[in-house]
């Protein structure tokens, strides 16, 4: 028990930590960054510059070796932007180009707890009784290697099947 | 199926052009669907600089691609060219290198610096004074910020540790608004139940009495609050009260350290962002660089290779030409015109070509006759090639040898041992120079004399070919021995005829006068039997010479002194007849000729016969020897009547005479010794008067 313990708590979080809730339809997606982030965005968002998290949905069909097999994709952008003159940090989250929420915060910690937990995502799921997977990452930053190839710093995807609903 | 796949490909050789253009709408319809699909996912700030990468990632992968395709279909065209051998190739691979390097090279490196510049400047843009001053806004901002804060919340709370003391709410008023005018605060107020109870605020100050009250939730725990309004920053602070109330502290920056703070803070911020867009602005102006460069590079290549096949048209086609011709194939003209040096080139060519074409057509006219003539002719002509291995001949060569195939095409000289010729096939490969001889030979078992001369073309050294002339004699000597035979009996007939004349009268007349009993017939017969025996000892000595003439004994040579012999030979006619001289001048310095000297002894005394007996009583008869041109020469000359026919040929001629006596062989013993010593006799009129015979005998005197 104490080995389980000892193994348990030296096992590294996942990166991106996901909670699906399914509903007839619908899905709840709520996902949370549990890695820390680059220290260039959050000296950035300190500095007053507009940063975010964008975080990217995949539905699948699962089944290969088909054009159709993708149902819907989906982003959920969480940005904040610090203001130097009030020291408040504004705080936005879109889903799929819609204010899903918004809010604003006195501090970074704040500010970044926001952004690395935000709201949780509905999004539409079909109607069907068939095995769907979900894929999710969050992305960050983009680099650039050699100059000219672009690089997303962020999280892997991770692959979670959508349970069914109640 | 076949068809259709037929019928495309010719469709689409046809169309080239409109399946490239909608290969290309393919691809630009796909690529936009691509763009807009990306586009959808970009935020709109991100829009302009993500959209600008992409579109330039598109477009130098475009260009990329491109200039792949056309590298590697020109390569590859180039490297099977080269494999089947195809005209040009060589050459046309060399100008592409060539190209490439000349473009790949300079336009490589000088995209390489511009990146790095680029990179360089845009690092340069980032500089660490240019961070710290725009950090130094930031916490400029910061700072007064949190001094506008500290002064608000130190404030509130000496207001409110004033208040406590007060519970009457007149007594904390006039305190209150004693502390507002005593610490100058812009505003003042108490708020209970989230509801301003009081609001004291400086006149000077307009911008506070429109500003919205807080909202009540804030006023459970002590706090600030910073807020923009009015163009300026406004900070409120409050502090509870024990019982509740709030006490608000409120203070307005000036507007003028606002705005200033607040460009500082804006021109942070942009340099902030700016900071996180610099990979994508690098990576946007590299591209946008390397998409130049290609540009560059894919025009220049296009250009190379549509120069390349431009210049080296005219060329290959010269090349292909002159190939052509020197493969075998009739003469022609490039057919491109052209004003450069290469014009010039090709024009030249077409001048040579012109001339060659009349040359080869005088040349093939030439053929022709000579085709003709040698088809014509009856004296067989063989051709051999420098090394003698292969022969051919004409149809009369082809005749006289009995080889047909001899006429029709080459063959081995081989082929002539096979065919019964091997002293023919000897004769022309051992020759040195030009040869001339008689062979007999037995073509299929048929004796044949033939007169062959062997010529090298081009000298005997280095000879470019041989031609050897067969003359089939073999006819011709027959009919030669029947007329000479046939001449031989009429002039023995002759001869014998006229001794037998008077042999017939003089028998003729014993036999009359005997019948008669004639008294003077022991005259007649005495007469008649001494002309009988006159006569047969005519005939006697004329057969005895006929025998003389047939049984000449063969040659027996050996080193003469020919002045010694002629010597001899004029002293024995020396006084032969009165008041004739015959004289000797030898010019042969006593040298030694090699000769028969018995047979050639005959010669003179014949000649000087002939000389002594045409000679007046009191002429002259002059022997002359000398060398003239590497040959003996002797001449003999008379002062006689001169020649007694015009065809001098005739006195050679056996039996021929001109005297009415003797047997006629006394010249033609002369010819046939001296032509069997390789030399030639002949008879010309000698001035003023007589005859003079000239005998030359090869070998001069050493």
């Amino acid at each position: 028990m104490v080995l389980a313990a000892i193994l348990l708590a030296a096992a590294p979080l996942p990166e991106l930590k996901v909670e699906l809730f399914s509903s007839p339809g619908r899905l709840l997606v709520q996902m949370m960054v549990q890695r820390e982030l680059p220290a260039e965005w959050s000296d950035a968002l300190s500095a007053g510059a507009p940063v975010g998290i964008t975080y990217r949905l995949r539905l699948y069909r699962n089944r290969h070796w088909l054009w159709d097999q993708r149902v819907g994709a989906h982003e959920l952008v969480v940005r904040a932007q610090r203001d130097p003159l009030t020291g408040v940090f504004t705080l936005v989250a879109e889903l799929d180009g819609e204010i899903l929420a918004s809010g604003q915060v006195g501090s970074l910690a704040e500010a970044i707890r926001w952004v690395t937990h935000p709201p949780p995502s509905e999004i539409t799921v079909p109607l069907r009784a068939e095995p769907l997977l979900l894929f999710v990452r969050a992305e960050f930053l983009t680099h650039y290697k050699l100059l000219v190839i672009p690089s997303t710093v962020g999280t892997e995807w991770f692959q979670f099947a959508v349970p069914e609903s109640p | 199926m076949t068809s259709w796949r037929r019928r495309w490909q010719r469709y689409r050789r046809q169309n080239r052009f409109l399946v490239g253009v909608y290969l290309g709408l393919l691809l630009l319809a796909g690529g936009a669907y691509a763009l807009f699909t990306r586009m959808a996912g970009l935020p709109p700030e991100q829009l302009t600089n993500r959209l600008l990468t992409f579109l330039l990632w598109w477009f130098d992968l475009t260009l990329i691609a491109v200039l792949l395709f056309v590298l590697l279909r020109n390569f590859l065209k180039l490297a099977l060219e080269r494999r089947y051998g195809i005209l040009g190739s060589r050459f046309r691979t060399k100008l592409l290198l060539s190209y490439l390097a000349l473009i790949l090279v300079p336009t490589g490196l000088l995209f390489l610096l511009s990146a790095a510049l680029l990179s360089g400047a845009a690092t340069a843009w980032f500089s660490a004074p240019v961070e710290r001053m725009a950090r130094a806004g930031i916490q400029l901002a910061d700072g007064v910020r949190a001094e506008a804060e500290a002064r608000t919340q130190r404030a509130a709370q000496l207001i409110a540790s004033r208040l406590v003391g007060l519970p009457a709410p007149a007594a904390r008023l006039a305190e209150l608004e004693r502390l507002h005018t005593e610490m100058g605060n812009h505003l003042t107020g108490l708020v209970r139940n989230g509801i301003p109870v009081v609001e004291l605020v400086d006149p000077r100050q307009l911008v506070l009495q429109r500003l919205a009250p807080l909202p009540a939730e804030v006023f459970n725990t002590d706090g600030v609050r910073g807020e923009r309004f009015g163009g300026t920053l406004v900070v409120r602070a409050w502090h509870r009260l024990p019982d509740g109330s709030v006490v608000l502290v409120g203070e307005a920056l000036p507007e003028t350290l606002v705005r200033a703070q607040a460009q500082l803070a804006a021109g942070a911020v942009a340099y902030e962002h700016l900071k996180m867009e610099r990979p994508t602005i690098t990576a946007t102006v590299v591209l946008g660089f390397g998409g130049l460069a290609l540009l560059v590079v894919f025009a220049a290549i296009w250009l190379g290779l549509y120069l390349s096949r431009r210049f080296t048209a005219p060329l290959l086609a010269l090349a292909a030409t002159t190939q052509r011709v020197a493969g075998g194939e009739s003469l022609e003209q490039v057919p491109l015109p052209a004003e450069d040096e290469v014009g010039m080139l090709v024009g030249s060519f077409n001048s040579m070509v012109l001339r060659l074409r009349e040359r080869d057509e005088e040349l093939q006219a030439t053929v022709r006759r000579l085709d003709t003539v040698l088809g014509a002719v009856r004296t067989g002509v063989l051709s051999l090639d420098p090394e003698r291995t292969r022969v051919r001949g004409n149809p009369a060569a082809a005749a006289i040898l009995g080889l047909p195939e001899l006429a029709r095409a080459e063959i081995p000289l081989e082929a002539l041992d096979a065919a019964g010729l091997p002293r023919l096939a000897e004769t022309i490969r051992n020759a040195g120079g030009s040869v001339r001889g008689s062979l007999s030979v037995y073509p299929g078992g048929v004796a044949r004399n033939l007169e062959i001369t062997v010529v090298p073309l081009g000298g005997p050294e280095q000879p470019e070919g041989w031609v050897v002339a067969v003359e089939d004699l073999t006819q011709l000597q027959r009919a030669q021995r029947q007329a000479a035979w046939s001449e031989v009996a009429r002039r023995i007939a002759h001869q014998i005829k006229n001794p037998l004349t008077p042999i017939r009268l003089a028998a003729e007349r014993m036999a009359r006068h005997s019948e008669r009993n004639s008294p003077d017939l022991h005259d007649v017969v005495s007469q008649g039997c001494r002309a009988i025996v006159e006569h047969v000892q005519a005939m006697q000595e004329m057969v005895d010479s006929f025998s003389q003439y047939a049984k000449m004994p063969p040659l027996a040579r050996r080193p003469t002194r020919l002045g010694e012999l002629a010597a001899q030979v004029v002293t024995l006619y020396q006084g032969v007849r009165q008041g004739l001289r015959v004289e000797l001048a030898d010019q042969s310095d006593g040298r030694e000729v090699l000769i028969d000297p018995e047979q050639f002894r005959q010669v003179l005394a014949n000649l000087l016969d002939n000389a002594v007996e045409a000679s007046p009583v009191n002429g002259l008869v002059a022997l002359t020897v000398c060398s003239e041109g590497g040959e003996v020469v002797v001449t003999v000359t008379d002062e006689g009547p001169g020649l007694p026919v015009q065809d001098s040929e005739l006195l050679f001629q056996p039996f021929y005479s001109t005297k009415g006596r003797g047997s006629g062989v006394g010249l033609a013993m002369v010819q046939r010794i001296v032509t069997d010593h390789g030399g030639s006799v002949r008879l010309e009129a000698n001035e003023p008067c007589g005859v003079r015979a000239v005998v030359r005998i090869p070998g001069g005197l050493p």
